[in-house]
């Protein structure tokens, strides 16, 4: 047996041959603008994944049908009009090119949504329930309406194969109406379209009948369906398995593709897409009970990203598609580099969930690692060879800025050194990296690390650089990606300076041990301020969690929350919102903290044996203003040719002297993929 | 008596008695060479000997000036005084013009001598000692003692003059001379190379080979008979024993064999005179050349009729060979080292069963699978499912170009070489279409690998396959499947027009049909395969595309007919017989020390070998993915 041959296996869905048995499931882009039209970037998107290799793409994750399923929330692609088929000819044709096969998932979400904007649609669900996670009340449906949206879904699923697409996918999935009205916690009603198995399943098996006779039986239809929706009084893997039974025993479904978790509530949402902190396919053989009942072939995504747990899946034959979804986000060419034995290539999703947690914000679709994604039209995936002069390129600091910067100079061509203080790569990820389920983000490291090594870098650890060892570089252009320091002097009561507060990165790092009882400061609200909480809990310390926003950790993404939530109450950490660090003093050999209350102004005080302040960073700008007068360009990046994916005009410009460039926290405190995008898009065309 | 009278009295009683012995003694090696098996003999080849030595084998030797025209002087000296000193001292032919000439030719051969004696002053390994650091010496003795005893005859010098001492030395260097060049010419001595070569390349088994023609595709042996391939000196054919007394122990085969360089047990020298041994019975002890490494010389003991291997030599020698046919390119007598490496191989596999390594398991693999590797014989199209192939049978029934696919449908390395042939096709607006699950493995491996008759059964079922559809020309990226189709399956009726890729493309590249960019400023060099080269002599097509594409390769000194092996032919890289160092990691030496960048290849196995030396190395290529790389798109 060859290495990867279960991976390399194609198999027919329907009439269609899949090349491979790797899917790009169905996700919401959040960039199919102009009332809902695929866009040209959309379209590169895909490109890239089918150029890559990929076999099938699903695109348009919950992709409406009817004009009362609203679109414009996450900007999804809007099947309810003619006006899309031309688009979809653009997309077919742009993966079809490159051997990969592309279908759309197609819903209408009920209540899943929000009713105040766009056309102000009133929210419907078999019985009127609100949806907790999107605070989304809606009406009970009736039944004309029932007729309307099954008419819908026939038309959209008519729409996509007019367009050339390859099939279509009904969302059965993540409480869309058809499992709405599956589900007994949603659907309570008495007629004909509730109650009984039968009842309940009506309204999907209308849809699939209607579709099947739009399109024929020659078009592939699949089904997306949960495994298990975790909730008591919802669906369970017996349940599950009954319906997929049902559905496959028409005749009329082409595949089944499934996921574990229900997701109306905080808590399921983020079994849904499982960050790094949840075990490697966890809620596979939820999917391998659906193939055990059904007839034609089951996909399954859930946090497969590495081609060996993909061969080892299907060699055992759990599933008959793997979904590495995620995986492709963060390298849209994983197959090309499993084909040119290119493994150690791989950029592999580390489970960041920065993609799926900006989604939920309605913001489009990144990559924390990837610059590229999702940006294809400016931003390549695979750099490039300088055809112009080789560059003495020297960074400064080997975080994630730095590291992009000294990769992306180094496929350019350009003689490359990377200068680093600390003893390994990784900057700020290394930290991070630190806390409890956090270690995965160190992957993001680990791929740099292997890529500057492949490309010859001279990478210098335990290395402080000073201004007169750069100079002595005689470097064309110096990088400065020398980050920050966290900012512990912004309130001088806390007593920074005097030893009383310490910063998340001394305990993560593990230069100040734990305390026994610990209140964490955190004005942040992101992963730095839920990490350190996360890992004094688990050294065994007291904690109290205090920020001054309206929850500590408001700033991580739905995904992520739910599991540090669910370490830290199980630690029993006490969570205080809307509270301001005014001081802290020093007691005996304890330390007071004073709290007060952001909107009463009531003060109270906290005897702990630590306090932990996380108030973000400062940009470590010394270097900077030490290199900036005698630089060519007085350290200034031309903003307009940035923005525009445009060359540094200055690289043109004959003059004696270095480029002087900074980018990264040591500009301005943002996160790990602002660093790698300022980087990219400042040093492809080096 | 004086010396004038005393010579020649004893001369032609010497030159007589030297022609009688060599004449009992050419019965007795014809005797030994008959022990062998029936095989055609091509008397017609005997008028062509004078020719063929001039033209086929000095083409060989002349690629070494300093013997070729050291032989020339020497052995053309000889003929000249052998005849002359028959005429003028057997037969009294004494005319003052022949012993002028006699003192010519002796003059001649004496120089030549000279060079043999300073070449072997400071032998090169490759040559044997022994009876051969002798000849030099009875060389200028035969030579110098007629040109001394014909001095006073010619009149150059007194007739009586010299001395007794002097009719004794003369007469002592005319035994010497004549025993060595009479006697020893079919009596087992180093000259036993020129009446046995003579007669082996009047009769050589394959008579394609002389006159600029090409003869290299291993010769069927019928399955049905008692026994399959060689197990005792006896079973060759004695066209094979007649070659193998031919050899001249020039070791130029050893000098280019890779498995030697590697320190694996080979030394086709050596095979050839264990062989010789064998023919003759006795032992190894005599060799005075290198011995196999790693196996202690003069151990071993043979007889025409006692088994080969375990005996006279180990399987691992026989296994040891790539079949890279360097030494049979290499030996100036047209020995045929590969043909009786895998006779002998017949009878280990088809017999024994002893195929050592993986080859048994290969072989298992193409009876079960129709591919080596064993892979499910439904999955040989999972790599181009995205590739929309016009496959024979199920899509079209005629196509100008079937494209033969290979063992590289299952390897992910060589599929890559494919997805860019089918660019290249297509681009060039080639109708052409696949035989898809159908195809089988050409057989090439289990030929080599001594299994005849899984290769005859391949071969047929292709043929038979084949013979199904209509096409003009079979093109195929892989040198082994090319060589089969080409030259191996014509024996069981399948005739075709064969063409490497390389060979295709720089046709579709000179019509114009393929533009390729010519600003490739790459650093490379190209490794020949020995399946494309040295066994189909194309050694232009795939330069000239590199040229096309404006690259100016580097060569390995070691290039053309002269190319390494990569270590992977002739099922070396399943049999897997351990050496002092890989072949593939020599072969990256030699590209390394042209400081190229990148090794073009023109062949999967090439790719696959030389891609398994560890990195850092350049990057191995096939020139397809080079030619992608530098197609010109088609403005529409």
């Amino acid at each position: 047996m060859a290495q990867f041959d279960a991976l390399f296996k194609p198999l027919k869905i329907n009439q269609l041959t899949i090349r491979n048995r790797v899917v790009s499931t169905a996700h919401a882009e959040v960039y199919a603008t102009e009332g809902g039209m695929t866009t040209e970037r959309y379209v590169k998107y895909y490109e890239e994944k089918s150029k890559g290799g990929v076999g099938l793409c699903i695109c348009g994750g919950s992709s409406v049908v009817s004009i009362d399923s609203p679109q414009e929330w996450w900007k999804s692609v809007n099947l309810s009009t003619d006006r899309i088929i031309p688009h979809f000819q653009n997309l077919a044709d742009a993966v079809h090119k490159h051997g990969g096969k592309i279908m759309i998932q197609i819903t209408h979400m009920g209540r899943r949504s929000r009713w105040d904007g766009g056309n102000w649609s009133t929210l419907v669900s078999p019985s009127g329930i609100r949806e907790p996670v999107h605070r989304a009340t809606c009406k009970s449906i009736e039944v004309e309406e029932m007729q309307r949206i099954i008419g819908d879904f026939a038309k959209a699923a008519g729409r996509a194969k007019a367009g050339g697409l390859d099939g279509v996918e009904l969302s059965a999935v993540h409480q869309h109406l058809i499992d709405q009205f599956w589900s007994p916690r949603v659907n309570q009603r008495t007629d004909e379209w509730g109650g009984s198995f039968e009842n309940r399943m009506r309204f999907g098996m209308e849809v699939l009948k209607a579709v099947r006779a739009e399109v024929g039986r020659d078009f592939a239809v699949g089904l997306r369906i949960t495994g298990d929706e975790f909730h008591a009084d919802g669906l369970n893997h017996e349940d599950m398995k009954e319906i997929a039974a049902y559905y496959n025993k028409t005749g009329l479904l082409d595949f089944f593709s499934v996921i574990g978790s229900g997701c109306d509530t905080h808590n399921t949402l983020a079994n849904v897409i499982p960050n790094m902190s949840y075990p490697p396919e966890p809620f596979l053989h939820l999917a391998a009970g659906i193939k055990g009942v059904v007839d034609v072939p089951v996909m399954h995504a859930q946090n497969i990203k590495d081609p060996n747990q993909a061969q080892r899946i299907l060699e055992a034959g759990y599933v008959d598609f793997v979904g590495m979804t995620r995986a492709h986000i963060a390298d849209p060419h994983l197959i090309t580099k499993i084909k040119l034995n290119q493994i150690d290539q791989i950029k592999q999703c580390v489970g960041a969930n920065y993609c799926i947690d900006r989604q939920y914000q309605g913001l489009d679709v990144l990559c924390i690692q990837n610059a590229a994604t999702s940006r294809e039209s400016t931003m390549p995936h695979i750099i490039q060879k300088t055809s112009g002069v080789i560059r003495k390129v020297v960074v400064i600091g080997g975080g994630p800025g730095g590291m992009e910067a000294a990769r992306v100079c180094a496929e350019r061509g350009h003689k490359v050194s990377l200068i680093e203080k600390n003893p390994e790569l990784g900057g700020q990820i290394t930290i991070a990296s630190k806390a409890p389920q956090r270690d995965q983000i160190a992957g993001i490291t680990r791929w740099f690390a292997l890529e500057l090594a492949r490309l010859g870098v001279d990478v210098q650890l335990n290395t402080a650089a000073d201004e007169a060892t750069i100079r002595g570089t005689n470097a064309d252009v110096i990088i400065l990606a020398t980050g920050a320091q966290p900012f512990l002097t912004q309130n001088p009561h806390w007593g920074a300076a005097e030893g009383l507060v310490v910063s998340s990165w001394d305990i993560l790092n593990g230069t100040v041990a734990p305390g026994k009882n610990v209140l964490v400061y955190d004005t942040i609200c992101e992963f730095s301020g839920l990490s350190v909480a996360d890992f004094l809990a688990h050294a065994g310390a007291q904690v109290e969690m205090v920020t001054d926003d309206i929850k500590p950790g408001a700033a991580v993404g739905g995904t992520t929350f739910p599991t540090y939530y669910r370490s830290l109450y199980e630690r029993e950490v006490i969570m205080s919102s809307d509270l301001v660090l005014e001081k802290v003093y020093r007691e005996g050999d304890k330390l007071v903290a004073v709290l007060e209350n952001e909107y009463t102004g009531q003060q109270e005080e906290r005897v702990v044996d630590q306090v932990v302040v996380e108030n973000g960073v400062r940009p470590d700008e010394r270097l900077y203003f030490q290199l900036k007068q005698d630089s060519r360009n007085k350290g200034q990046i031309d903003i307009e040719a940035l923005y525009a994916a445009k060359p540094q005009p200055a690289l043109t410009e004959a003059a004696d002297g270095y480029l002087l460039y900074r980018i990264g926290d040591c500009v301005a405190q943002r996160n790990t993929h602002a660093a790698i995008y300022d980087a990219l898009r400042l040093c492809k065309d080096f | 008596m004086s010396f004038a009278e005393f010579l020649p009295q004893l001369l032609p009683i010497l030159i007589l008695l030297g022609l009688v012995l060599a004449v009992i003694g050419a019965l007795r090696r014809i005797l030994l060479w008959r022990q062998g098996q029936e095989s055609t003999i091509h008397w017609a080849g005997l008028f062509s000997i004078p020719q063929r030595y001039l033209v086929d084998l000095h083409h060989v030797v002349a690629s070494d000036k300093y013997i070729s025209n050291t032989h020339v002087a020497t052995a053309g000296g000889f003929v000249l005084t052998a005849l002359l000193v028959i005429l003028i001292y057997l037969f009294d032919v004494a005319t003052n013009i022949l012993n002028y000439a006699l003192l010519a030719s002796s003059g001649l051969m004496f120089v030549g001598a000279v060079f043999v004696l300073m070449r072997r002053i400071n032998p090169p390994p490759n040559l044997s000692l022994g009876p051969w650091s002798r000849l030099p010496y009875s060389l200028l003795i035969f030579s110098s003692s007629f040109f001394v005893l014909t001095l006073p005859a010619s009149g150059l010098l007194p007739i009586d003059s010299g001395s007794w001492l002097l009719a004794i030395l003369l007469v002592v260097g005319i035994i010497w001379g004549v025993g060595e060049m009479f006697f020893g010419l079919t009596w087992g001595g180093p000259m036993k190379h020129a009446f046995a070569g003579a007669l082996h390349l009047g009769l050589h088994r394959r008579q394609d080979r002389f006159g600029g023609g090409r003869s290299t595709g291993l010769i069927s042996i019928d399955l049905e008979k008692d026994k399959l391939g060689v197990e005792k000196p006896e079973d060759f054919k004695w066209s094979q024993l007649l070659s193998f007394d031919a050899c001249v122990e020039c070791g130029r085969c050893e000098k280019a064999c890779p498995a030697f360089a590697a320190g694996q047990p080979l030394n086709p020298k050596k095979i050839i005179q264990d062989m010789v041994v064998g023919m003759a019975g006795g032992n190894t002890a005599k060799f005075a050349g290198s011995a196999y490494p790693g196996v202690e010389l003069g151990s071993h003991k043979g007889g025409a009729v006692i088994p080969i291997v375990d005996v006279l030599l180990e399987a691992n020698t026989l296994w040891s060979c790539t079949t890279c046919r360097a030494c049979v390119q290499e030996c100036p007598m047209m020995i045929e080292h590969v043909d009786a490496i895998v006779d002998m191989r017949r009878f280990e596999t088809m017999e024994k069963g002893k195929t050592p390594g993986k080859g048994a398991e290969v072989l298992d693999n193409l009876n079960t699978t129709d591919n080596p590797n064993g892979h499910a014989p439904s999955s040989r199209m999972n790599w181009a499912a995205d590739q929309n192939l016009a496959v024979f049978g199920s899509d079209v029934d005629r196509a100008d170009v079937l494209l033969w696919i290979g063992d590289a449908a299952f390897d992910m390395r060589n599929q890559r070489t494919l997805r860019a042939m089918i660019t290249l096709l297509r681009a060039a607006k080639v109708d052409f279409a696949v035989l898809g699950d159908c195809e089988c493995d050409s057989g090439d491996l289990a030929r080599r690998l001594g299994d005849e008759a899984t290769f005859q059964r391949l071969a047929k079922t292709n043929i038979a396959t084949m013979s199904q559809f209509e096409f003009k020309h079979i093109v195929t990226a892989d040198p082994h499947a090319f060589h089969c189709l080409k030259n191996e399956y014509a024996d069981f009726g399948g005739h075709y027009d064969v063409y490497h890729h390389t060979g295709f493309f720089a046709d579709l590249v000179k019509n114009g049909k393929i533009k390729l960019n010519t600003n490739n400023a790459i650093s490379l060099t190209y490794h020949d395969p020995c399946y494309l080269g040295r066994y189909n002599g194309e050694y232009d097509a795939p330069r000239y595309l590199l040229e096309a594409m404006g690259i100016n390769v580097k060569e390995m000194e070691r290039s053309k007919s002269k190319s390494r092996c990569c270590g992977g032919g002739g099922g070396a890289a399943v049999t897997d017989i351990p050496g002092k160092q890989r072949i593939p990691d020599m072969r990256m030496d030699d590209a390394n020390s042209t400081g190229a960048e990148i090794v073009a290849v023109a062949c999967p196995g090439c790719s696959q070998m030389l891609e398994g030396v560890v990195e850092p190395r350049p990057q191995v290529k096939d020139i397809a993915e080079l030619m992608l790389d530098a197609l010109c798109e088609e403005v529409v």
